[in-house]
C-alpha cells in the first residue's frame, strides 16, 4: 500500500475526485489543501493509501505525487 | 511543534512589519494594504486624478520582487498562466470596486479591526459572506478552467515592470504624481517600505500567507493552519496599537474610513466573492505574480485599472461616505460577479485536465 496525493485545476475536481475514492472504498482518503512542498500555489486536493495511483477522467486531475523514501516524486501529470 | 507554530509566526511578521509602516509614516490603520497601495500606484502613474491618493508605493514594488527572488533562490519560479485571464481582470476590477467602498482589502480590514474601528467588524460579517458565497459555486463546481506552463517571458514580466517602476521612482521621481496632502502623503521611508515589501513578498511566497485561505479553508477542509495566521496578524496589531496608543475603539472618527455599515458590508461582500472566485486575496496574487503566474499578473492589472475607474468616475468611498457612482458602480460589478460566477459553474463539461 503506498500513500498518494492527487492535484487538481479545481476544487470542484479534487471533490469528485474524492467521492469516487469514497464510492469505491479507497483507504483513508481525505481532502485537503494542497502541501507546500508539492506546490507554492494554493488548491485542494485528496490523499489517499492504495497500491497504484488512481488516473481518472472528467475531474480536472492535475498530478498525482507518491509519498516515497525520496519525498514526494510526480507519478502522474497532466501538465503540458 | 515548530510546523504548527510556522503560520502564527508568519502572522506575527506580517504584524510587526506593519506597525513598523504606520509608526514610521504610512497612514493609520494601512500597513501594508495591497489594494490601497495599487490604487496609490495607479494615481502615481496618471491613471487617475485624485490627488490624495497617489504615491508610487515602493511596498507593492517590493512585495513582486521578494516574492521573485525568493522563488528564484528556491527553484520554485514557474510561469503559469492561460486561466480566463479577461475573467480574472474583470472580477480583479470588480474587486477593487468593492475594497475602494469599504475603503481597504482584506489585509486593511484586520488593520481596522485592529485599531479598533468597529467598521471593520461589519466589514469582516460581509467579507465572511462574500468567502461563503464563493464557497458556494466552488462546491457546486465553479473553475476558470487549468493554468499551462507558458514561456518563461511571461512569468519574467511581473517582476520586470516592477524593477522598472522602482528604476522611475529613484531615478525620476519628477515625472510621477506624489500626493502632497491627504493619505498618498503619508508614508514611510521609500528604503525602509521596499525592505518591507521585499520580506513581505518573501515570507507570503513561502508561506502561501492569504488573508481568504484562512476563513475558506477552515470551512471547506477544516483546516485551521492559516487561520492561525489571521487570528495572530490581528491579536499582535491589537497589542501593538494599545502599547503605540494608536488603539481608538469606535465607529466614529476612525482614519481613511466610513460609518455607512451597510456599504462597509457590502463592499467587503464584493471582496469576499471576488478573492474565493480568483483563489486568492490581493495580497497573495500580488506575491503570485512575482512567483511567474501570469494569471495573477492580469488580476493585479485589473485591480489597478478597477482603482482607476473607481477615482475617474467618482465611485471610490471617502471619509464622508459612500457616492451614489459608488452604490451604481457596486451594482454593476455585483451583477457582472454573479454573472462569471454562474456561467463557470453550471452546465460544463468537464474534461481530463479540465481542458
Amino acid at each position: 500500500m503506498n500513500k498518494y496525493i492527487a492535484t487538481f485545476h479545481s476544487h470542484f475536481g479534487a471533490m469528485s475526485y474524492f467521492k469516487a475514492l469514497k464510492k469505491q472504498g479507497v483507504a483513508a482518503a481525505k481532502i485537503m489543501p494542497v502541501p507546500r512542498k508539492v506546490s507554492s500555489s494554493c488548491g485542494s486536493c485528496v490523499s489517499y493509501e492504495h497500491n497504484a495511483p488512481i488516473d481518472m477522467d472528467d475531474c480536472e486531475l492535475d498530478a498525482i505525487y507518491q509519498d516515497s523514501a525520496e519525498g514526494l516524486v510526480c507519478v502522474l501529470s497532466t501538465l503540458f | 511543534m515548530l510546523k504548527k507554530l510556522a503560520m502564527p509566526l508568519v502572522g506575527v511578521l506580517a504584524a510587526i512589519i506593519s506597525l513598523a509602516l504606520v509608526a514610521l509614516g504610512n497612514p493609520g490603520n494601512m500597513g501594508f494594504c495591497t489594494a490601497c497601495f495599487l490604487r496609490d500606484s495607479a494615481g502615481a502613474v496618471g491613471l487617475h486624478g485624485a490627488a490624495a491618493v497617489q504615491y508610487l508605493r515602493p511596498e507593492v514594488i517590493g512585495l513582486v520582487l521578494g516574492a521573485f527572488l525568493i522563488s528564484m533562490a528556491r527553484k520554485e519560479f514557474a510561469p503559469r498562466g492561460g486561466s480566463a485571464p479577461i475573467t480574472r481582470f474583470v472580477l480583479g476590477f470588480a474587486l477593487m470596486i468593492g475594497a475602494l467602498i469599504f475603503l481597504g482589502c482584506p489585509t486593511r480590514m484586520m488593520l481596522r479591526i485592529a485599531g479598533g474601528d468597529l467598521n471593520a467588524i461589519v466589514g469582516l460579517f460581509g467579507f465572511a459572506a462574500g468567502i461563503f458565497g464563493g464557497i458556494f459555486f466552488l462546491n457546486k463546481g465553479y473553475s476558470l478552467k487549468r493554468t499551462y506552463e507558458v514561456a518563461k517571458t511571461d512569468g519574467l514580466l511581473a517582476p520586470i515592470v516592477a524593477l522598472i517602476l522602482l528604476a522611475l521612482l529613484i531615478i525620476v521621481p519628477g515625472i510621477l504624481n506624489f500626493s502632497v496632502q491627504g493619505p498618498g502623503s503619508l508614508r514611510a521611508p521609500m528604503w525602509v517600505a521596499l525592505a518591507a515589501g521585499l520580506i513581505l513578498g518573501g515570507a507570503g511566497f513561502i508561506s502561501r500567507l492569504c488573508f481568504i485561505a484562512g476563513i475558506r479553508d477552515s470551512v471547506l477542509f477544516r483546516n485551521f493552519s492559516m487561520l492561525g495566521a489571521f487570528v495572530a496578524f490581528i491579536i499582535v496589531i491589537l497589542v501593538g496599537n494599545l502599547i503605540l496608543g494608536s488603539f481608538n475603539l469606535g465607529f466614529e472618527g476612525q482614519p481613511v474610513a466610513h460609518t455607512d455599515g451597510l456599504w462597509n458590508f457590502m463592499g467587503m461582500v464584493l471582496v469576499g466573492l471576488c478573492s474565493v472566485l480568483l483563489g486568492g486575496c490581493p495580497f497573495r496574487q500580488v506575491v503570485l505574480a512575482g512567483g511567474g503566474n501570469s494569471d495573477s499578473a492580469i488580476t493585479v492589472l485589473g485591480m489597478v485599472a478597477g482603482a482607476a475607474f473607481a477615482h475617474n468616475f467618482g465611485m471610490a468611498s471617502s471619509a464622508e461616505g459612500v457616492t451614489n457612482n459608488g452604490m451604481v458602480g457596486f451594482g454593476v460589478a455585483f451583477l457582472v460577479v454573479i454573472f462569471i460566477a454562474i456561467f463557470n459553474t453550471f452546465g460544463k463539461n468537464r474534461q481530463r485536465g479540465g481542458a
